[in-house]
C-alpha cells in the first residue's frame, strides 16, 4: 500500500514538490527552535550549585587611589562583618554570581589542557552561597601560606581533567606558572545564571585586592540597614566607588537574557506552524475536491469509509516523510560537523521532536478534509462526471 | 473595469472566508514580524531621541592597545585626559562631548532603594545631544569651572526621589554619601541608547569621576557632531592622525608595554559592529539581516503560493467562459494581476494596523522606559514589494497559463 503511496505521489510530483519543500522548511525551523529549547531545558535543568536568596553583591572601586588599597579594602571587610544585620561576608574577585564579569584562564593537568572560569575567593565563599561539597572539603585560614595555592574545581572539571581518578590532593597548573592543589570537589557551579551551560569551574584562594565582597544577610533586613551600610563604608573611603546589587534581581536580569529571546522565537515559530497548519489544511481540501470522481469511483468499487480516510492521510504523511528525510539529512549535519559546539544529544532531541511535530501536526490537517473525503456518496460523485 | 475586478477580487474573498483568512493572515503575520523587527532594529540604529541627529554624528567608543607582537590587547573606554587632548585639536567639527559609560549606584530615600544610572560629562555633551530640557537648565563650562556639585537629572528619578510634579530646580540630592545640587531636569533617553542613557549626569570633575587619571584607559568615551555626514572621512582621518601624535611607542600602560595604540571615530552602526565582530563593514551585517528576514519570508510564501496553485481551479471556469467569449489572455492576465494586488494590499493594511498597535502597546508598557518604537516605512515598502512579488508570481502564473488553454478545452476542464 505504502508503494502505491508512492506512485501516486510521483505522478503528481510537480504539485507535491511545492508542499515537501514547506514541510522541509517548516522543519528546519523546528528543528532549529527545538534544539534550542532542548539546549536551554538541559541547562536550567541542572542545578544551580548556589544560594542566592540573603545575599547582596557589593562591588568596590578605588579609582586613582594607589596607596595601601588592600588595607583600605581589609578594614572595609572588617567593617562590614561587624554589623550583627550581616550573617556572614566573603571576599571575592568581580566575577561574582549573575555578573557580566567573567574571568577565563588555562588550567593544565598532565597532558590535558581546558579553560576554565577562575574564581579567587576567600575562605568563607562556600559558606556565604550555601555551596554544598561533593568530595573533599573547602578551603580555609589554614592553608593560608601553603606551599601550593588550595583550590576547589566542579564536576566537570574533574571529568575533563581527570576522569576517573580521583583529584584531590593532585596538582594543577596554570598560565604563569602557578601551582593549584585541589582540596575539594563541587557538583555546579553556575555563575552564569540558570541557563549557563556546564563549564568546568576553578575555585581559589586568593590574597589579592579582590573588589567584591558578597553580604549574607539576616532575614528580615532590609533598606534601611542597607542605607545605613553604604553611608557608614562611603564614609570610610569618600573617593571610591561601592556599587550595591542583590544577587535575587540579578539572577532575574541574568536570566531574561536567554529566556526573553527564546520566548519571542517561540511565539514567532508557534504563528509559523499555525500559517502551515493553515496553508496544509487548505491546499488538501482543494485536493480532494479534485479528486471527487476518484473517490467516488473507488467507493463505487467497494472501498470502505475508513480506506478512504487512511488512503488520504498516508498520502498525506509519506509527503510529510518525504520533507522531514530530506530535513533530517541536513539536521544531522550538526551534530556530524560539530557546528556550535553542543552535545549530540541535543540536536537528536530537537530532530525528535521536530519530526513528532511535524507528524501531529501533518496528521490533524489531514484528518479532516479526509473524513470529509470519506463521507462522499459514490452515485452523486459520478454523477457529476 | 478596474473597480470591476475589484469588486470581482472582493466577491471572490467573501465566497471562502476560510481560504481567505488563511491567505491574508500568511500575508498579514509574515510582515508584521517585519514590521516590529525593523523597529527595534531602526531603535537600536536609527536617529532618535536625544541622538536626533546620529546620521552626522561620529561615536569614539574604545581604544585598543595591542603590545609589539600583537599577543595581548586591551580595549575599553578611554580617559577625559587622552579624549580632552585629542578632541580639541580637532579641527572642522560642529560640536564634541565627553562622557563617561553608565555606572549603577543607590540613593536611599527612608527605607526605599532607588537604582540610579550615574554619568559624568562635560558641557559639550549637551551639544551633540538633543536633550529636552523640562526644567532648570544644563551646566555649561563655567558651571563646571566653578566646581560645585550639581546634577541633571531625569524626570524618572524626579518621580523616584522626590515625587511626581514637584519642582526639582535647586533641591538636593544625595547619593555616593554626597549631596548635589540639582540644576536642571531632562526628558530620560531609553537604556538602548547607551552613550546617552543616564539618569543623573554629573560634570565631569565631581567626585569619583577619575576625570584625572593620566593613562590611556579609563571610562570616557567621546562623541563629535559634524556639520553634515560628508564630512566623516576627513574628520575620521584627522582624528585618528591625532591620536597618534605626540606618542613615544612602546610606552608603559598598566603593566603592558603598548607598541601600537587605536582609537577610532565610527558612525553608530560602523562603531557597534566594530565593538562586536572587530571589523567595519556594514555590509556583513546587512547581509546577516536580509538573509534572516528572507528565510524568514520563505516559510509563507511557499504557504501562500501552494494554496493559490490549488485554488486556481475554483476559478477555470470563469477564465474559460471569458476566453469563449472572446477575452484575450492580456486582459485576463490583467484582472488576476489586480486581483492579487488588491488582497495583498488588504493583507499589508492589516499587518500595518497591527503593527501600529504592537508598537503603542509596547511603547506605553514602559518594557524600556523612554523608548519610542515606530513603523520603518522603507521596510514596509520593501516587505510590501517581496510579497506582491511572491502573490505575482504564485496567482499569476497559472491563472496566465490557464488563459493561454484554448476555450473548449478548459470548458471541457471545468
Amino acid at each position: 500500500m505504502i508503494r502505491h503511496f508512492f506512485k501516486l505521489i510521483w505522478n503528481k510530483k510537480r504539485s507535491n514538490a511545492l508542499l515537501i519543500v514547506e514541510i522541509l522548511v517548516a522543519f528546519l525551523v523546528l528543528f532549529g527552535v527545538m534544539s534550542l529549547m532542548a539546549y536551554n531545558y538541559q541547562n536550567y535543568s541542572r542545578p544551580l550549585g548556589f544560594k542566592y536568596e540573603q545575599v547582596w553583591c557589593l562591588n568596590i572601586g578605588w579609582n586613582q587611589d594607589t596607596a595601601q588599597i588592600g588595607e583600605k579594602l581589609k578594614s572595609i571587610y572588617q567593617r562590614i562583618r561587624s554589623y550583627p544585620e550581616v550573617e556572614i561576608a566573603s571576599r571575592t574577585n568581580g566575577n561574582t554570581p549573575f555578573a557580566n564579569n567573567q574571568s577565563n584562564r588555562n588550567v593544565k593537568y598532565n597532558k590535558v589542557t581546558i579553560q576554565g572560569d577562575i574564581f579567587s575567593t576567600d575562605e568563607q565563599y562556600a559558606k556565604a552561597l550555601g555551596i554544598e561539597i561533593a568530595e573533599g572539603r573547602w578551603y580555609t585560614r589554614a592553608d593560608k601560606g601553603a606551599k601550593h595555592t588550595p583550590a576547589v574545581i566542579n564536576q566537570i572539571a574533574k571529568e575533563k581533567m581527570f576522569g576517573k581518578d580521583n583529584p584531590l590532593g593532585k596538582i594543577i597548573q596554570l598560565e604563569g606558572d602557578e601551582r593549584w592543589k585541589i582540596v575539594g570537589i563541587v557538583e555546579n557551579f553556575k555563575q552564569r545564571g540558570d541557563y549557563q551551560p556546564n563549564a568546568p569551574v576553578f575555585f581559589n584562594l586568593s590574597d589579592w585586592d579582590m573588589s567584591s565582597v558578597l553580604v549574607k544577610v539576616k532575614p528580615g533586613v532590609d533598606a534601611n540597614f542597607e542605607a545605613k551600610l553604604m553611608r557608614e563604608i562611603g564614609n570610610m573611603q569618600p573617593d571610591w566607588v561601592f556599587e550595591l546589587s542583590y544577587l535575587k534581581t540579578l539572577r532575574k536580569s541574568m536570566n531574561q537574557q536567554t529566556s526573553i529571546p527564546s520566548l519571542i522565537f517561540s511565539i514567532v515559530c508557534g504563528f509559523f506552524l499555525l500559517n502551515v497548519a493553515l496553508g496544509l489544511f487548505g491546499v488538501l481540501t482543494l485536493n480532494i475536491a479534485k479528486r471527487r470522481s476518484e473517490i467516488g469511483l473507488r467507493r463505487a468499487l467497494g472501498a470502505p469509509a475508513p480506506a478512504i480516510t487512511i488512503h488520504f492521510v498516508g498520502e498525506m504523511l509519506v509527503i510529510a516523510t518525504l520533507g522531514v528525510l530530506i530535513g533530517l539529512i541536513l539536521a544531522v549535519q550538526f551534530p556530524l560537523l560539530n557546528v556550535f559546539d553542543l552535545e549530540a544529544s541535543v540536536y537528536l532531541v530537537g530532530m525528535l521532536l521536530a519530526t513528532l511535530t511535524i507528524y501531529v501536526l501533518v496528521t490533524l490537517c489531514a484528518l479532516y478534509p479526509s473524513i470529509q473525503a470519506a463521507r462522499i456518496q459514490p452515485a452523486t460523485a459520478l454523477h457529476e462526471e | 473595469m478596474l473597480s470591476n475586478y475589484i469588486k470581482i477580487a472582493w466577491k471572490v474573498l467573501l465566497r471562502n472566508p476560510f481560504y481567505t483568512f488563511i491567505t491574508l493572515f500568511g500575508i498579514s503575520f509574515t510582515l508584521l514580524i517585519l514590521l516590529v523587527l525593523s523597529a527595534f532594529l531602526d531603535h537600536m540604529f536609527g536617529s532618535h531621541y536625544p541622538e536626533q541627529q546620529r546620521f552626522r554624528t561620529l561615536y569614539i567608543p574604545s581604544i585598543t592597545l595591542r603590545d609589539s607582537s600583537r599577543t595581548s590587547t586591551m580595549k575599553g573606554p578611554m580617559s577625559y585626559k587622552f579624549l580632552k587632548k585629542n578632541l580639541s585639536a580637532l579641527g572642522g567639527i560642529e560640536a564634541y562631548g565627553i562622557s563617561s559609560l553608565f555606572r549603577t549606584t543607590n540613593a536611599y530615600v527612608g527605607s526605599k532603594r532607588i537604582k540610579m544610572m550615574v554619568k559624568y560629562a562635560d558641557s559639550g555633551f549637551w551639544r551633540v545631544t538633543d536633550f529636552e530640557l523640562l526644567e532648570g537648565k544644563l551646566f555649561n563650562e563655567s558651571d563646571i569651572d566653578r566646581g560645585q556639585h550639581i546634577a541633571v537629572i531625569t524626570e524618572k528619578v524626579r518621580d523616584e526621589y522626590f515625587g511626581p510634579g514637584e519642582s526639582v530646580v535647586g533641591k538636593p540630592i544625595e547619593f555616593n554619601g554626597l549631596k548635589y545640587r540639582i540644576v536642571g531636569m531632562v526628558k530620560g533617553s531609553p537604556v538602548t541608547h547607551p552613550y546617552t542613557y543616564a539618569d543623573i549626569v554629573l560634570p565631569y570633575n565631581s567626585p569619583k569621576s577619575e576625570y584625572e587619571s593620566d593613562s590611556k584607559n579609563g571610562a570616557y568615551i567621546g562623541i563629535i557632531r559634524a556639520r553634515s555626514a560628508r564630512d566623516f572621512p576627513s574628520i575620521q582621518r584627522e582624528f585618528e592622525h591625532l591620536t597618534q601624535r605626540g606618542l613615544k611607542f612602546p610606552f608603559e600602560e598598566s603593566g603592558m608595554k603598548v607598541a601600537h595604540l587605536e582609537a577610532k571615530a565610527l558612525p553608530f552602526l560602523t562603531g557597534f559592529i566594530y565593538e562586536f565582530f572587530q571589523s567595519e563593514s556594514t555590509e556583513i551585517f546587512f547581509t546577516v539581516v536580509s538573509l534572516f528576514m528572507l528565510l524568514f519570508m520563505a516559510l509563507p510564501a511557499i504557504n501562500l503560493i501552494n494554496l493559490n496553485i490549488s485554488r486556481i481551479i475554483e476559478r477555470s471556469s470563469e477564465i474559460s467562459i471569458r476566453k469563449a467569449f472572446g477575452a484575450p489572455s492580456k486582459t485576463i492576465l490583467w484582472q488576476f494581476v489586480i486581483e492579487n494586488v488588491f488582497v495583498t494590499s488588504l493583507g499589508a493594511l492589516i499587518a500595518l494596523v497591527f503593527a501600529q498597535i504592537i508598537l503603542s502597546i509596547f511603547n506605553s508598557s514602559g518594557l524600556i522606559p523612554y523608548a519610542v518604537l515606530s513603523v520603518n516605512y522603507t521596510v514596509f515598502g520593501i516587505g510590501l514589494l517581496l510579497a506582491l512579488v511572491f502573490g505575482l508570481m504564485s496567482g499569476v502564473v497559472p491563472a496566465w497559463r490557464m488563459s493561454k488553454l484554448k476555450p473548449a478545452e478548459a470548458l471541457k476542464g471545468a
